[in-house]
């Protein structure tokens, strides 16, 4: 929509811009051209799809200036560029955004295919190429962008990799040179300009002719582009040189026209722009419902409801006549519909409104039409011609208006500083006021911060003001900005606005409040954003106001203890040590004796810290325990050294099972009266690994040694555990009179238990034995248990 | 006897809505990137993706065209998140979930609408509670005029209860997620299961229908109820004799195809049952269930810690040991000294040094305490223990600490009546109340809260008990008129479990909903068991 002018070479963005808008256009222009004379001159100038405007200059160097002539930044086309000037450029559009190629001094050509996103891609060489291409274009396909150029007769395709000569299917012959070429607005169909006159149109991928058409000129014409046909879907391209326009398409016949001025052609999406130094026009296929109303002597439903309308203001009979004839034929509705689709069509509100007129007089004789569509259209036109006055300048058609949404409208209107005027569109239209009044109060605000005027007090009372609490404006965007431009008090003025704690973090830290970053996160209670700021503030801070920060922060001290337990461990032993905290200092002392000393003199060494810091704790029994822990090392090395075998690392119990296993059973016994393991524990212990080693007759000798602390029920367990019931029998007789029926059960002596059971007068082992009777085998001790029974009973 | 809903349950609102959401998020984050992906998947992440996203969607999104980029994906998943978080949160008793769930809960009530009811205790319930309400107040409007489809949310913070946590479980579920450990609601079998050489991956949720029936049965009626299955299924396999061409067409079109795959079901789960046995009657598991009752009903202590010293002794299990250590500390509100010093000192003998640091973690968590002096007649023990026997000794102490001060947990248990008096067996095919889910001997603590303050709708006449929890400043009602809500959505009941829920809890909730027609939602940062709370506790050798 805006336009940019510049002395010798015009330019423009994808859509063309209302002329009203050139005068504001030409004050911006006044701004940039000092820049030029500075810079070095342009080759070419266009807009992006953000609207900033791209200035293409001779050594490479490509400007770029927001909507309002503010510069935004720079960037260069490549070093190469410097010596060989830039000879001709393209500012294209892909779906990746806005993209530049360049074709330099040296012939060769680079291009970028997204500017935002600038990377350079040095296009192949043209073999044999001696002059510049008599023309080119960037063509964008399967999502690359190639470029396509004319030397002489010949067309050569570039992709990134190589350069191919391509030919199109079915030109005509005795082409010697291409003058122009033409690519569609998707990029889908390509028309080429030969010094013959001809006219070559067909698919973009030269797979396919579409038509031609000769026209017998052959001077140069100054541009071509694709009309783009809507509704036919037919092709057409509009050809135009110094005074005369031309428009050829799959038919024998043009259609031509005289141009007044000089002109410079826009193609758009459904139509082209014709610019001239005093006019703007449009040159586009009529749709249909206008054709079918506005036709000569129409007798469309559309027309005929028209005229209904107007007798009637006239209070003309003839109202009820016409109207009768639609009805008669029963096309009622379908009048009323052209009528307001129509309507759509026309850019003047007078046109507009007796067309709707027409459509609401129709209406009234109709049962049951949707009113959708009628009070739709009526929003739209009022929108349109609102953007369309020439105070705002934005001349767009309906169809454009419907492809482009509203939400793209607003922001268009924002970016011009339209705000009062967006904020009523969207209170017109009813939007939700987080796609709507927000979001633009919110844009309001970001431009406010910049004015450096005012003070910022004043600006964030200002915003404020206007912005209270409304859904979805998010004030630590606005600081963000205000950031942006310097402006950090403001910026923290505005954060305190901000009611998500969480919001105001990244910032803060931007701006180097980390501390009153770190409070806020963690008031926000999102444990990832206090990490964000933990280790900002860690590699911000030395190390002692770290730690004094972390002290009064007790969530982010225990987070960032976590951390260190994973990543820094030194870090850990430090933080223990700022707090004294001597409980943990051993702990972390002890889990360095096994995982980060390797040599057995450093792990002693550790465990001797561990010990003294548990003994500053007062916790006699970790010092205690961990000072056993180092006997038992050192004795642990001493006993590889003199058995060989793997003894470090053992439990205490599993040192001593392990001396047994192997055949030293005096070391074993030394070893459990200097750690005085518990009888018990050794009882267990031993019973166990005889069991093991299957060494019966040792075991037997334990067993009579002195009386067992754990009883001799144990012994008849492991016994049947390695299926050794003579072994077991042996002890079964010596387990005390609690256990014994459990015992005799266990070894299988069914009887025997049943007699004890019966002596002992126990019915819960008279049930047990009971339950262990199986079949016929015991059918007699079941007896006996039932006849024991029911003679407690009886007393 | 499975544990069907009643008639009048009411329905459930659709939560497929929620794996959609977390599929298409998934997605989107991964089309952000463009061109082809290789994705690297941590093994641990394999199963909470695979119930969102399996490996056919994510084929679809990955499709693309330029090769040679790797990106590990960042998961934003809250199932995900908080399988990675639950043992460093266990550690450090530090609350980094909280935000987690915080948003997990504004998400169902954008979902599902605003809770007319809530309820809560605990600290990190609290802290949930309070974050989420500030998420829904920073987007207000959202859920205004919203019908609520679910009446009551319910928030328990771990802490809370830990003994519940703390117990074998014996419910089906329960105990096949203590064996075999149950992830992300599949289990992999092995093959002692399968009865083949190959383990097996089942989907352990109301689709299989066997399991379905029995995962919130006392295992003791499981055998029965799945023999009797076994006979129905060969009865109806059965029935093919005597059949004619057409019918037996019928039976092999539509009846053939459910019946074996009940039966492949129908074995796994006999398998499983086998397997369960074998290992449960090896341990000696009914002394180990004997030794937790008593402590759970606090008799014969000097008895259960003469138990649990031998089974340090014997090296049966460090986490079992540690588990038992830590079921007698909070029930009885702490160790005495001499046992606190004794049975860590055989606990290091066996099992190693470096459980020193266990202790350390043990006791900051509050699992494995000392009782504090006073606590007990500690010092009068003492010098009688030095005239007589060991044993009588004993005997002499648990008579003192039956004078002394009881333990805040017996003063809870008796005020909510958590250990049942029963009068002869308790009917384990009839349960009657919630302690059916540990075989009659304890009402899981957490669940009798929930139970009481559903049935008063408040804290109110819970003051004693909310005191003895220590929890006098995290306990929290909030009610909204609502006139909005249906008698059938106030019947709904979702209960968040921060910190991890056991499927014993699950099954005890189910039991009371059906009691009293409430239906209830878990929602819950993990599911836990005893052998999961000890292992994030222990200190592991590298």
């Amino acid at each position: 929509m805006p336009l940019a002018s510049l002395l010798v070479s015009t330019s423009d963005g994808p859509w063309g811009s209302g002329l009203d808008r050139v005068s504001s256009s030409e004050d911006s222009l006044r701004n940039l051209s000092p820049l030029q004379w500075k810079s070095g001159p342009v080759v070419s100038l266009g807009w992006s799809a953000e609207e900033e405007l791209l200035c293409v200059q001779e050594d490479g160097a490509v400007l770029v200036y927001g909507l309002h002539g503010d510069f935004r930044r720079h960037f260069s086309m490549g070093n190469e560029v410097l010596q060989n000037r830039v000879l001709d450029a393209r500012i294209f559009h892909t779906e990746f955004g806005s993209g530049v190629a360049i074709l330099t001094g040296a012939h060769r050509f680079t291009l970028s295919a997204n500017v935002g996103d600038l990377k350079l891609r040095r296009m192949p060489e043209v073999p044999g190429l001696q002059s510049a291409p008599s023309c080119w274009t960037a063509l964008c396909q399967d999502r690359v962008a190639h470029i396509l150029l004319a030397v002489g007769p010949d067309l050569y395709l570039l992709d990134h990799a190589a350069c191919s000569a391509v030919t199109p299917p079915g030109l005509a012959p005795g082409v010697s040179s291409f003058l122009q070429m033409a690519v569609s607005f998707t990029y889908r169909h390509l028309a080429l300009f030969t010094d013959t006159g001809y006219i070559w149109m067909g698919t973009a991928s030269l797979k396919e002719k579409l038509c031609e058409f000769n026209c017998n000129i052959r001077a140069p014409p100054k541009q071509m582009v694709w009309c783009s046909r809507p509704r036919s879907k037919e092709r057409a391209v509009v050809v135009a040189w110094e005074r005369r326009l031309m428009v050829v398409g799959d038919a024998p016949e043009s259609i031509q026209f005289v141009l007044d001025e000089d002109s410079y052609l826009v193609p758009e999406l459904d139509g082209v722009r014709i610019f001239s130094h005093s006019t703007h026009e449009f040159l586009h296929e009529v749709p249909a419902a206008s054709e079918e109303i506005f036709k000569i002597a129409s007798m469309a439903p559309g027309a005929l409801l028209l005229e209904a309308q107007k007798e009637y203001e006239k209070e003309s009979q003839k109202a009820d006549e016409y109207l009768r004839e639609i009805q008669e034929l029963g096309q009622l509705t379908q009048a009323v519909q052209q009528c307001i689709e129509a309507a759509g069509h026309e850019h003047q509100p007078d046109m507009q409104k007796s067309l709707l007129r027409a459509a609401s007089f129709g209406k009234c004789f109709l049962d049951r039409f949707p009113p959708d569509s009628f009070v739709h259209m009526c929003q739209d036109l009022r929108v349109l011609n609102a953007v369309r006055d020439y105070h705002i300048g934005i001349p767009l058609t309906y169809s454009q208006y419907k492809q482009l949404t509203i939400q793209v409208l607003l922001d268009r209107l924002v970016l011009r500083r339209l705000y009062p005027l967006a904020i009523q569109i969207c209170e017109y239209l009813r939007l939700p006021e987080v796609q709507g009044v927000s979001r633009i109060l919110a844009h309001w605000a970001c431009y406010k911060v910049q004015q450096k005027d005012v003070s910022d007090e004043d600006v964030a009372r200002a915003i404020n003001q206007k912005l209270g609490d409304t859904p979805g404006v998010s004030y630590s965007d606005i600081a963000a900005r205000a950031y942006g431009c310097g402006r950090t008090e403001l910026a923290i003025k505005l954060l305190e606005y901000e009611p998500r704690s969480g919001e105001q973090v990244p910032l803060l830290l931007k701006m180097k409040r980390s501390k009153l970053a770190l409070s806020k996160a963690i008031e926000s209670g999102d444990t990832d954003l206090v990490f964000t700021v933990l280790l900002h503030l860690k590699n911000e801070l030395n190390r002692g106001d770290f730690f004094m920060t972390l002290r009064n922060q007790p969530m982010a001290l225990s987070l960032y203890r976590q951390f260190c337990k994973h990543q820094e461990l030194e870090t850990l032993k430090d933080l223990y040590n700022q707090d004294d905290n001597h409980q943990e200092l051993g702990s972390f002392h002890i889990r360095a004796s096994y995982a980060a000393e390797e040599r057995i003199e450093g792990r002693v060494a550790a465990l001797q810290t561990a010990a003294d810091a548990f003994y500053k704790a007062k916790n006699e029994f970790a010092a205690k325990a961990t000072e056993d822990q180092m006997r038992l090392l050192r004795l642990q090395r001493r006993l590889e050294d003199e058995l060989g075998g793997q003894f470090l690392d053992l439990s205490l119990h599993d040192t001593v099972t392990t001396l047994i296993l192997g055949g030293h059973n005096k070391r074993a016994e030394q070893l459990a009266r200097d750690f005085r393991i518990p009888d018990k524990r050794l009882w267990w212990l031993k019973l166990t690994a005889l069991a093991d080693l299957e060494d019966w007759e040792e075991l037997e000798k334990f067993s009579k040694s002195k009386k067992s602390p754990i009883g001799y029920l144990p012994f008849v367990e492991i016994c049947m555990k390695q299926h050794n019931k003579y072994e077991a029998k042996k002890y079964a007789s010596r387990v005390g009179p609690e256990q014994k029926v459990k015992a005799l059960l266990l070894v299988g002596d069914v009887a025997q238990a049943a007699d004890v059971a019966i002596e002992h007068r126990n019915e819960a082992e008279l049930s047990l034995v009971l339950s262990h009777c199986t079949g016929a085998t015991d059918g007699a001790t079941a007896d006996k248990i039932q006849r024991a029974r029911a003679q407690a009973q009886k007393k | 006897m499975a544990f069907p809903h009643r008639p009048d349950a009411p329905e459930l609102p659709d939560f497929s809505m929620l794996k959609r959401l977390a599929r298409d998020q998934l997605i989107y984050l991964l089309e952000q990137l463009p061109g082809k992906k290789d994705l690297f998947i941590e093994a641990d992440l394999m199963s909470p993706l695979d119930r969102i996203a399996n490996v056919s969607i994510l084929k679809i999104v990955l499709l693309g065209q330029t090769p040679h980029q790797e990106y590990a994906i960042h998961c934003h998943f809250m199932h995900v998140r908080w399988c990675l978080r639950k043992r460093e949160s266990m550690e450090e008793g530090d609350q980094r979930w909280i935000n987690t769930v915080a948003q997990a809960l504004h998400l169902l009530s954008t979902l599902y609408g605003p809770f007319p009811n809530c309820y809560g205790i605990g600290r990190c319930a609290k802290m949930a509670y309070e974050l989420w309400r500030n998420l829904e107040e920073e987007e207000d409007g959202e859920t205004k005029g919203r019908r609520p489809e679910i009446g009551h949310i319910f928030l328990l913070d771990r802490d809370v209860d830990f003994v519940t946590a703390l117990c074998s479980q014996v419910v089906y579920e329960g105990l096949v997620d203590d064996t075999f450990r149950i992830k992300c609601g599949s289990v992999d079998f092995g093959p002692e299961v399968t009865s083949c050489d190959k383990s097996l991956k089942v989907l352990l949720n109301a689709e299989d229908k066997v399991f379905n029936e029995i995962r919130n049965e006392h295992f003791s009626n499981v055998f029965g109820f799945l023999s009797q299955k076994a006979r129905n299924l060969q009865a109806q396999y059965d029935r093919r004799r005597g059949m004619d061409i057409k019918q037996m067409k019928n039976f092999v079109s539509q009846e053939l195809k459910g019946l074996k795959q009940e039966h492949r079901l129908l074995s796994l789960h006999i398998g499983a049952c086998e397997s369960i046995m074998k290992k449960k009657t090896k341990q000696d598991f009914q002394e180990l269930i004997k030794t937790e009752h008593a402590l759970l009903e606090g008799f014969n202590i000097r008895e259960s810690t003469s138990y649990i010293e031998e089974h340090i002794d014997r090296q049966v299990s460090p986490i079992e040991s540690l588990r038992l250590m830590c079921l007698l500390s909070i029930t009885e509100n702490g160790l005495i000294p001499k046992d606190y010093r004794s049975l860590k000192t055989q606990y290091l003998q066996s099992y190693g040094p470096e459980h020193l640091l266990t202790f350390s973690n043990l006791r900051r968590a509050g699992l494995l305490t000392e009782q504090a002096p006073g606590d007990t007649l500690t010092a009068v023990e003492s010098k009688v223990s030095k005239l007589v026997t060991d044993k009588a000794a004993g005997k002499i102490t648990d008579a003192f600490s039956s004078l002394a001060k009881r333990s805040n947990f017996r003063a809870i248990s008796k005020k909510l009546n958590l250990i049942p008096r029963v009068d002869g067996e308790y009917d384990l095919k009839v349960p009657r109340d919630m302690a059916y889910v540990f075989s009659g001997a304890y009402v899981p603590l957490s669940c009798r809260i929930i139970e009481q303050v559903l049935e008063r709708r408040s804290w109110q006449g819970l003051d004693e008990v909310v005191r003895l929890l220590n929890c006098s400043d995290f306990a929290f009602t909030d009610m909204t008129k609502e006139d909005k809500a249906s008698s059938e959505s106030l019947r709904l009941i979702l209960v968040v479990f921060l910190g991890g829920c056991t499927f014993s809890e699950i099954s005890a909730l189910r039991f009371l909903g059906r009691e009293k027609g409430y239906r209830f939602i878990f929602l819950t940062t993990a599911v836990t068991n005893s052998a999961r709370l000890m292992e994030a506790m222990s200190e592991v050798k590298a």
